[in-house]
């Protein structure tokens, strides 16, 4: 079980995160949901250790996450696809890969276990492996980036905005990745500005604003919720939006 | 159509020593985004030392990189460690004067122990070249030139064979994404600038017998240094292979058909040819900040 309470953090002199309380159990697929600014890839910085918290605390079952480097973090299980360009575009999609397993680099056995199952999971690693990283389209690099991130099998998998700048066919194939990893029983949590897609894809929704959370609960009930379809859908919510 | 080859061929030789020094240069600006006056001091340190282990020693001055490689490491670690790892994370400006700083430093040390006075080192081979057909290549350019090859070969195969080759790598083209990986930035930016500083030291080697130097010498060095990298991109290593060979054979060229006087001058021409069309050098890659 992921926990964050209380948590504030934030860049230079002001706190974006203001007293941020989280829950993630295992086996399910949070989605963050929010405006511009609320704070949600903030909080993902903290988990993954990019960002240290001010004050709370971020736990991953009894373990203190907050104040270890991120690679400490990693060694914990949690790994972290970044918003965008998280490549090495001057690399193979091989190398960016494998690089993902960096921490476990020196039991070499294991290394090329990892990536075989990776490359079985995601074909497009094996079929683009010799590839410069830096060729790829926006779907493609999304993919790898989540591949590079299973080099550690993951006990929680952070995915900042999997959806940004994809066109709806790679849309399709992160999404049944995503879906796909979690019945295999990876924890998930995601920061989606795509609020159907997010909510969608989610077990539960967390809506952020100013740096808060504003609700919480299943995903079906945030998505349902009369507060966010005014906040977000136009007035109207996301299932009745379906139904139109 | 002799004399045409072997300017060619000397400047290839001229070229690879050139690259050698400037990899150094490039792969700490690539890791650390500093630039490293202090590069050409490196070197004048070592070509001093390398001097001085001749003269008492007789240890060969090319052969004496096997020595001077290892403490131009070490000190390059040291010196990461305890002095420019302070400027991490501010402007650039701040890494210059910094190590130009380091760079007086070592000239000021260097004039009290060694004197403000040219040097070379002139082992046996020194004056004696190879005769292939029409063309003499000189033994020294030879020997400075496998060593170079040698070293950077080296340095490839540790870039791409080794898992920290590719931490440097990885740093170097995206940091956060790197340290989310599991690559730990302070220890990958002290392996990359004692790295470049053993490359100082191989080359430090090589340019005692090729050049005479004195303390100073190393405003001169860190000049073309610094052109070849900016020529091929900084931070890119295949760019400042390219943009030493074009310096070399932009020396040898002119100095075989113009005048020894211009033959670094058109170096600079070239380099100012190539940035009017591309800024970010030959190999460099274009900053925008709408990306960055």
């Amino acid at each position: 079980m992921l926990t964050l309470e209380n948590v504030t953090a934030g860049y230079g002199g002001g706190d974006v995160l203001q007293g941020v309380d989280l829950t993630c159990a295992p086996g399910t697929v949070t989605c963050i949901v929010g405006p511009n600014g609320a704070g949600k890839s903030t909080v993902l910085k903290v988990i993954s250790g990019l960002l240290r918290c001010r004050t709370g605390s971020v736990s991953l079952g009894e373990t203190r996450l907050d104040g270890l480097d991120p690679s400490r973090v990693l060694a914990l299980g949690i790994t972290q696809v970044p918003q965008s360009q998280a490549l090495f575009p001057g690399m193979t999609v091989r190398e960016n890969v494998q690089l993902g397993g960096y921490l476990i680099r020196r039991d070499r056995k294991l290394l090329a276990a990892r990536y075989a199952a990776v490359c079985e999971r995601i074909p497009l690693v094996a079929s683009r492996a010799g590839d410069h990283a830096g060729n790829l389209s926006g779907g493609q690099r999304r993919m790898v980036e989540i591949a590079r991130c299973l080099m550690l099998e993951p006990k929680l998998l952070l995915l900042d905005e999997p959806s940004l700048g994809l066109d709806p066919q790679s849309l399709a194939g992160v999404a049944g990745l995503i879906r796909s990893l979690n019945e295999g029983g990876t924890t998930m949590l995601l920061v989606e500005q795509n609020v159907r897609l997010g909510l969608g894809l989610a077990t539960h929704g967390v809506v952020m604003e100013g740096g808060r959370v504003r609700l919480t609960g299943t995903a079906a009930a945030v998505r349902d919720n009369p507060e966010m379809a005014a906040l977000y859908l136009g007035g109207t919510s996301a299932k009745e939006t379906q139904r139109g | 159509m002799a004399q045409f080859v072997q300017a060619v061929v000397l400047g290839v030789l001229i070229g690879g020593i050139y690259a050698l020094m400037a990899s150094g240069l490039t792969l700490i600006f690539g890791v650390l985004r500093i630039v490293n006056i202090a590069q050409g001091a490196f070197l004048i340190l070592v070509a001093t030392f390398t001097w001085w282990l001749w003269r008492t020693t007789g240890i060969d001055p090319i052969l004496s990189a096997v020595i001077t490689a290892p403490l131009m490491f070490g000190l390059g670690w040291v010196l990461y460690r305890f002095v420019v790892r302070r400027i991490s994370g501010q402007a650039a400006s701040m890494s210059v004067l910094l190590t130009f700083g380091i760079a007086l430093v070592i000239e000021g040390f260097l004039n009290v122990v060694a004197g403000n006075k040219f040097r070379s080192a002139t082992p046996a081979y020194f004056e004696q070249s190879f005769r292939v057909g029409d063309i003499l290549l000189p033994k020294a350019q030879v020997y400075g030139f496998l060593a170079a090859v040698v070293v950077l070969g080296g340095l490839y195969l540790l870039l791409t064979r080794t898992w920290a080759g590719r931490a440097i790598r990885a740093t170097s083209q995206n940091p956060s994404a790197a340290a989310l990986v599991g690559i730990g930035a302070t220890a990958t930016a002290a392996l990359a600038f004692a790295l470049g500083s053993a490359s100082a030291g191989v080359g430090g080697s090589i340019l005692s017998v090729l050049y005479p130097f004195f303390p100073a010498s190393h405003y001169d060095w860190i000049s073309r240094l610094l052109g070849i990298v900016v020529l091929g991109g900084m931070g890119s290593l295949p760019g400042a292979l390219v943009g030493a060979l074009v310096l070399g054979l932009a020396e040898t060229l002119t100095a075989t058909y113009g005048s020894l006087q211009w033959s670094t001058l058109v170096f600079y021409l070239v380099i100012m040819a190539v940035l009017l069309v591309r800024p970010q050098g030959l190999f460099g890659a274009r900053l925008r900040e709408d990306v960055a």
